[in-house]
């Protein structure tokens, strides 16, 4: 079986995003990136069927800026076989219907049997590339799932549908795919897997062969949504600890708080 | 003279059989375990030889190891039969010597000879009895009471017997006749004959004791390698060759970039030396005494670890030398419960300090932590998320590398590129940078500093973390990206002084980060504020009377010997009293459990190992009532913080930072 696996870089978890001056992007400037945790999870749960059959094999693509590099590295390190980069002109601003379009392309070009995706990326939460490329391809797509397992015992490497595990509220649901399908990932039984350093070495010096997305031929027409304010969260003021006087009067003075400045009561 | 050999050939080939098969199995063997050993990887441990001589001296010779409390009337049991079985050495050359060639060494035979193998037999006897009587009736919980031990001790008292009787009939036979005074024993068993050794009877047990003693050697030499008595000769290469870097560094993995494999995936992969530490192990139990994750039940034992490498190698040590490409079982994964039990150290050293033939515990534990880590990926999940932190974030905790001085923002501490002539670089550390309790106690470094007139800046958002807990947890390369990183800046800045307050920091920039070309002068907070006292540049006011219990932080103390300036920085505050959580201070001070990267890991096996530590800060409390504990570690602080609250007594008891303490009583400059 040939799994692709499409990821999305986004900032770390870690980074505190700024609003650009612009007031409508991201101030890149002192981002680290990372891949999208979903798109991480999705990465881990492909190379856990590699772990249960040795013949899967799992390619990962990102499409958007070269920085994208980095995270196919991490994807290889972990222990993808093979990383496509589409980049290029326009590539970091191509809506999300059209990336979809475009990685449609790959998808056809690399002949996967299946395509996993982050349920949603970490930036925009959008959700909406892994659904479109289903439709791009004609796919079937089961989405928010834990797992997925060859349905039955074929003949060894040929592929005869999957299982597939979806989460729904209070339990989940067993779905068989007959052929090739989109899943949209949501969390997978185990942590993403540490890379280890030999695994990082040989990342290092693999070739990714890049991709310019002008020359996948998809119709990238102006975009018809775009973003035209950002703003961060209100600061988050100080507590306040009522410390002296005796517990009947801090009580009434919680009381006169409650109700007068904060008007929860 | 009696010449038990007579010349008569038949008696001197009997002797030469006897002899050739004893030392023929000792000399086998050991040959055995030489190659076994070779198996290791190379590692240099012959610089300062100076050094090694003076450690062979007073850790071989004068067991100064083994004297410690609370081992002391063992230590000096063990000693009387060390330094006993030396002299039945010295006897057992003069005996043969005599007994072939009539040839007796020079002072042999005399009265200080006799008199000495006597007194030496009353004390070695006395202690093998202690021994026995401590193994047959009071077995120390971690000791591995078995056979080998009483067929040791029984050998040796046989020894010392028969040399003893040789001596004793020799003298009185006339064979060295002169006119003193028999010595005690000697005495004594010519006081059990009826008539001391008259005649002939001298004889038959001058010459009883000779061929005893001699085959009693053979036989004693045959088994010696079979058995953990062996340490009494692999002790004398462990001490030399015992590692002569400071206590708190690692190893350096040198060349990571070019290598394939990493850590100890084989016992190939463990040096030579750490094979020789499994050859050496007695079995004591010390180090299993002292661990802190055994106390309180985690799967891990020190002892087991190295016993385990030696297990392992005599195992597998045939078939590896046979095929050079065989690597056998990965240390790491040999026994059920391996991976647990590396992960359950806190690196704490209390093994490694309690160890009398200096075997070094942590090296192996970390290099089988490398294995698993950097070849593996294999570490456990919550500590692959600080990892990853450390990687994407440069702090653990995983908080915006940009936020790292904004504990600093109101006090307008200067960084290095707003004031490169600084004199001293004060490394802040994560724990400090973004710990909110922890935040306080830098805080109260700045103002001691100022209160000083110390010329100091701090790198702010230049700085990352130190990599020791990527270190410790096994991901030597993740270490080396940070050190290097840091190195780096401290190189733009021209930093030649470095203040820590975190003692994680202080020990990997002040010992490990020379090995990556990193060379400052390094001190913890606590050492500056002491020599700054001294110097009169720091006073301190009356402040509260209270009593302060001082806990050593293992990073600080047993790693560094820093054990005085925070007692002294204590001792110099007007109203503290100063309390020791005794037995568990200074060198066996108690770890809280934060150590080797476990800060990062869950602990959910047996009892959490701060609230051992609390346990015994109260016990202390109850004798004399504490209203603070103080230490120099912000991961220390914390597992203190947690501990106090657990045990429902932070209304009572309050964790605080020596430097907070020093902050209260500052007199401002004026």
């Amino acid at each position: 079986m040939k799994i692709l696996v499409c990821v999305k870089q986004t900032p770390d978890s870690t980074v505190r995003v700024k609003v650009a001056a612009d007031g409508r992007s991201v101030d890149a400037s002192q981002i680290t990136w990372a891949i999208s945790p979903y798109d991480e999870y999705a990465v881990e749960l492909a190379l856990e069927r590699k772990d249960a059959d040795p013949s899967t094999t799992v390619a990962v693509v990102t499409l958007g800026a070269a920085r994208g590099r980095d995270a196919l590295r991490q994807a290889l390190a972990m222990g993808c076989d093979e990383a496509i980069l589409v980049s290029g002109q326009g590539a970091e601003t191509l809506q999300g219907s059209a990336v979809a379009r475009a990685l449609a392309k790959v998808v056809e070009e690399a002949k996967a049997d299946l395509v996993l995706c982050g349920r949603q990326a970490s930036d925009d939460d959008q959700g909406l590339v892994g659904l479109a490329l289903a439709e791009a391809l004609g796919w079937p797509h089961v989405s928010t799932i834990t797992k997925f397992a060859p349905a039955d015992a074929g003949p060894a490497g040929s592929f005869n549908g999957i299982d597939v595990w979806k989460e729904v509220e209070g339990g989940h649901e067993v779905w068989r795919a007959s052929g090739p399908a989109v899943l949209t990932v949501q969390k997978s039984e185990k942590d993403p897997r540490y890379p280890s350093l030999p695994g990082i070495m040989k990342a290092k010096k693999k070739e990714i062969p890049e991709k310019d997305v002008a020359a996948l031929g998809i119709d990238a027409r102006a975009p018809s949504l775009e973003i035209v304010k950002m703003e961060p969260p209100p600061a988050r003021g100080g507590g306040k600890i009522l410390k002296d006087g005796d517990m009947k009067q801090t009580a009434a003075e919680l009381v006169r708080l409650l109700r007068e400045e904060a008007k929860v009561l | 003279m009696i010449a038990p050999t007579a010349g008569n050939a038949v008696l001197v080939g009997l002797l030469i059989v006897v002899w050739a098969v004893g030392w023929g199995l000792f000399v086998g063997r050991a040959w055995q375990l030489y190659r076994y050993l070779r198996l290791g990887r190379d590692e240099d441990r012959t610089q300062r030889p100076l050094r090694r001589i003076r450690d062979e001296l007073v850790i071989y010779l004068g067991q100064r190891k083994l004297l410690k409390r609370p081992y002391y009337v063992r230590g000096l049991a063990h000693a009387l039969i060390f330094w006993g079985f030396l002299i039945i050495t010295i006897g057992t050359v003069d005996l043969f010597l005599s007994g072939v060639f009539g040839f007796r060494i020079p002072g042999t035979g005399t009265a200080p000879f006799v008199w000495t193998v006597d007194l030496f037999a009353i004390a070695v006897l006395l202690s093998i009895a202690l021994a026995v009587v401590r193994r047959l009736f009071f077995p120390p919980p971690r000791m591995h009471v078995a056979l080998d031990g009483y067929l040791i001790l029984a050998g040796i008292a046989f020894l010392m017997l028969t040399l003893l009787l040789f001596e004793t009939a020799g003298l009185v036979a006339g064979v060295a006749a002169q006119g003193f005074t028999a010595p005690p024993l000697a005495t004594l068993i010519t006081r059990l004959w009826p008539s001391p050794f008259p005649g002939e009877s001298s004889a038959v047990v001058y010459g009883a004791a000779w061929w005893g003693h001699l085959v009693g050697v053979a036989a004693f030499a045959a088994y010696l390698p079979q058995s953990k008595h062996l340490h009494i000769v692999t002790t004398l290469p462990n001490v030399f060759f015992r590692s002569q870097r400071p206590r708190g560094a690692l190893d350096l993995i040198t060349k990571i970039e070019e290598r394939e494999t990493f850590g100890a995936g084989s016992v190939r992969d463990l040096s030579w030396k750490q094979l020789l530490d499994g050859y050496t192990c007695t079995e004591c139990g010390r180090c299993s005494d002292q661990c802190p994750a055994l106390a309180t039940g985690k799967p891990l034992d020190p002892q087991k670890i190295v016993l385990d490498v030696r297990d392992q190698l005599l195992h597998e040590g045939h078939r590896l030398v046979r095929d050079g490409a065989d690597r056998g079982t990965p240390p790491a994964r040999y026994g059920p419960t391996k991976t647990e039990e590396l992960w359950a150290c806190t690196t704490c050293a209390a093994c490694v300090e309690a160890c009398p033939v200096t075997i070094e515990h942590i090296d192996k534990i970390v290099d089988m932590r490398r294995w698993l880590a950097m070849m593996e990926g294999d570490v456990p999940p919550e500590a692959q998320r600080s990892l990853t932190n450390i990687e994407r974030a440069g702090n653990p905790w995983g908080q915006p590398p940009d936020t790292r001085a904004d504990w600093a923002k109101d006090l307008g501490v200067p960084t290095f590129a707003e004031k490169p002539d600084a004199e001293w670089l004060y490394f802040v550390g994560c724990a400090a940078s973004f710990d909110r309790r922890n935040q306080k106690v830098a805080r109260a470094v700045v103002e001691v500093l100022r209160a000083a007139d110390v010329s100091f800046a701090i790198l702010g958002t230049e700085e990352t973390c130190n990599g020791d807990p990527a270190r410790r947890i096994g991901n030597e390369y993740l270490w080396q990206t940070q050190a290097q990183q840091n190195i780096e800046t401290l190189r733009k800045y021209g930093v030649t002084k470095v203040i820590a307050s975190c003692p994680h920091c202080f020990n990997t920039i002040a010992n490990e980060y020379p090995q990556l070309g990193g060379s400052y002068e390094v001190v913890h907070a606590v050492q500056l504020v002491d020599r700054l006292v001294r110097e009169g540049k720091l006073r301190m006011r009356d402040g509260a009377t209270e009593s302060v219990a001082y806990h050593d932080p293992c990073y600080l103390g047993r790693h560094n010997k820093v054990y005085d300036a925070p007692r002294d920085v204590l001792g110099a505050m007007p109203g503290v009293t100063t309390v020791e959580i005794a037995p568990h201070h200074r060198e066996r001070g108690f770890c809280c459990g934060a150590g080797g990267g476990r800060m990062w890991m869950e602990e959910k096996v047996g009892q959490r190992v701060n609230h051992r530590r609390m346990d015994q800060i109260l016990a202390v409390d109850a004798a004399t009532p504490v209203t603070k504990v103080a230490s120099g570690c912000p991961f220390c602080l914390i597992m203190l913080d947690e501990a106090v609250g657990a045990k429902a007594v932070q209304e009572r008891i309050k964790p605080i930072d020596v430097m907070e303490l020093v902050q209260a009583r500052l007199i401002a400059r004026s």
